[in-house]
């Protein structure tokens, strides 16, 4: 055998999930995460980013597909790979009537280790999440952050070579976020564990990980580094907004004049609707303000303002998918998950 | 080895969580207590009716293993909203993704559901001394006694179990278990002998599984009323149930967990 210096520590061939309604949540993905590598699964909600993530580890039978994890057949070694794997869920599962301590014990406990090693680990990792002085309070009294911070702790108890993280993020203040990101990072960097993430946050997807799939409706429509996806789009993105000039005779929505308008110039290649304006693709942004401003001197709109970017991952989705990956649908992504609801 | 250790600490867990919740505890005690209490004052002359009750025997002595009953099926009617709460809170799940023994994961609950039984039996049992209750068959009766109860109740929970892994909700299980209670329990021959009943109610209460396990336990408890016979029949009934809701939980558990 070569040796070589990045090895694959999951495998996913051809995966397809059919659920008994015949909904096909996840439609023939195949993928490679090397070891240490933070991956990750970008989406919108029912993209099959959740059902990959039960397959992999162990809580949903695949309809087809194969799987290794770490070298183990999915299919005839859960057990190894259980041993392997730290998985959290969507929803945060603390035990509310147990103190933060007793949860990490208890999971501990889950995993077979106890005594003197188990204690230890508890305590480094209790301090490692910031919970020190929580840590003898029931679980139930903690706010939603803490929550999250105690149940990725636990998660990480028994040493885990790979991480799970679905949708790690979701329902957190911008603030408990970015906590949690910086733990993420350094349980990727100084730790070496490789992370499979998966989210909705095109900040978080764009932040964190070294590699992301983009993933939609079942089918991954792009693979990359974040850079490297942002940079197949070829484009900066400028966005508008536009207003009738006072006085103006002209009825037509500015919106529309503007969009017709801009159609025309040949250094345009894409004109989509943005939240208050548009957004219009050209090579370059920077070179092509002047004749964006220009085109409007001598009408009945006025450019209230110009921003431009370079490409974000939201473009990629758009550009792969004709569609957005929306901030409402974030927001009403905190979940009531419940076990054995199929969210796609 | 990982079967026992897996069931210990899942049994302390929900041990743990028990205490922390005595209103539970209070909850389910209140009522076999006021019945206690209430029931064997109100009725106390009934007992004296010639003729209904067995001859010498207090309606504290005749109802006192009814009550225990009462209590242990009304305990184990609650015992399948824990595991909703496991399912629904993601508890379940994330016991699923770890290496714990999946029997574990059901037995530790029902050993823990058990030992609560026993604790509230012996509650209750302790209350009842106060009030003059003594047992016909001393102490071996009433250790006997407890495990009627608890392997009733075990047999019983299989019933909230399966409920609560079907429907997955709580407030179902629940409101099943109280439906239930309270027409198989006078229906019975739990407070009321079988001979002081109109007929109708005479032939459920014969085939009343609640009145083959207050049988049993009378039996224990009345002044030479021990009759092999009758403990017999009583196990035999609660291990055919036992076994029926237990295939029905497990067969429903391997699918929760699959």
């Amino acid at each position: 055998m070569l040796a070589r210096v990045m090895t694959d520590i999951i495998t996913v061939n051809d995966l397809v999930e059919v659920y008994a309604d015949g909904t096909k949540a996840v439609d023939g993905i195949s993928f490679n995460v090397q070891e240490g590598e933070f991956f990750g699964f970008l989406g919108p909600n029912g993209a099959g980013k959740s059902t990959t993530i039960k397959i992999l580890t162990t809580l949903l039978r695949k309809t087809s597909g194969s799987v290794s994890i770490a070298g183990y057949d999915l299919e005839n070694n859960p057990k190894e790979i259980r041993k392997l794997i730290g998985v959290q869920s969507q929803e945060t599962s603390v035990d509310p009537e147990l103190t933060g301590r007793e949860n990490m014990i208890l999971e501990g406990n889950l995993q077979q280790m106890s005594g003197k090693e188990l204690e230890d680990r508890v305590d480094y990792l209790i301090g490692v999440v910031g919970l020190k002085d929580a840590a003898d309070k029931r679980a139930g009294r903690y706010s939603g952050g803490m929550k999250k911070r105690l149940d990725l702790a636990s998660t990480l108890v028994h040493k885990p070579k790979v991480l799970f993280l679905d949708e790690p993020t979701t329902g957190l203040d911008p603030q408990s976020r970015a906590t949690v990101w910086d733990y993420l990072e350094e349980l990727n960097k100084k730790e070496g564990i490789t992370i499979f993430l998966t989210t909705q946050y095109l900040e978080e997807a764009d932040r964190l990980c070294q590699r992301l799939c983009i993933v939609d409706a079942g089918k991954i429509v792009a693979e990359g580094s974040p850079l490297g996806l942002k940079k197949e789009i070829g484009a900066d993105a400028i966005t508008i907004t536009v207003q009738n000039k006072t006085g103006a005779t002209d009825k037509t929505p500015p919106k529309a004049a503007a969009r017709e308008l801009l159609s025309k110039l040949p250094a345009v290649m894409d004109i989509l609707d943005a939240e208050d304006g548009l957004t219009i693709y050209v090579k370059n942004g920077g070179l092509f303000v002047p004749e964006l401003v220009r085109t409007f001197d001598k009408t009945d709109i006025d450019l209230v303002s110009i921003n431009i970017s370079t490409p974000s991952l939201d473009d990629v989705f758009l550009k792969h998918t004709g569609k957005r990956i929306r901030r409402e649908e974030l927001v009403k992504e905190v979940t009531t998950g419940r076990f054995g609801s199929r969210r796609r | 080895m990982t079967l026992l250790f897996d069931t210990r600490n899942l049994f302390v867990r929900a041990l743990k969580k028990l205490l922390r919740n005595p209103i539970l505890i209070f909850f389910s005690l209140f009522q076999p207590i006021l019945f206690l209490v209430l029931f064997t004052q109100l009725f106390s002359k009934f007992a004296q009716v010639p003729g209904l009750f067995p001859a010498g025997v207090s309606y504290l002595e005749f109802a006192t293993p009814g009550i225990l009953m009462q209590n242990a099926f009304f305990s184990a009617s609650q015992s399948g909203t824990s595991i909703v709460e496991d399912i629904n809170s993601g508890f379940l799940q994330k016991m699923l993704v770890s290496q714990v023994s999946r029997p574990a994961i059901l037995m530790g609950r029902l050993a823990a559901d058990a030992f609560r039984v026993t604790i509230q039996s012996a509650i209750i049992i302790a209350l009842a001394y106060l009030l003059g209750f003594r047992f016909g068959t001393g102490f071996a009766g009433f250790l006997l006694t407890l495990f009627v109860i608890a392997f009733f109740g075990f047999a019983w929970s299989g019933i909230s179990l399966t409920l609560g892994m079907r429907t997955k909700s709580a407030e179902t299980v629940f409101g099943i278990g109280a439906f239930l209670t309270f027409p198989l329990l006078f229906m019975s021959s739990a407070l009321v002998p079988v001979s002081a009943m109109p007929g109708w109610i005479q032939d459920v209460s014969k085939v009343n599984p609640i009145s083959f396990a207050v049988t049993a336990v009378r039996d224990m408890s009345l002044p030479n009323a021990f009759s092999l016979g009758a403990e017999v029949s009583a196990l035999g009934v609660i291990t055919l149930i036992a076994v029926l809701t237990m295939s029905a939980t497990v067969y429903l558990f391997r699918k929760v967990v699959s």
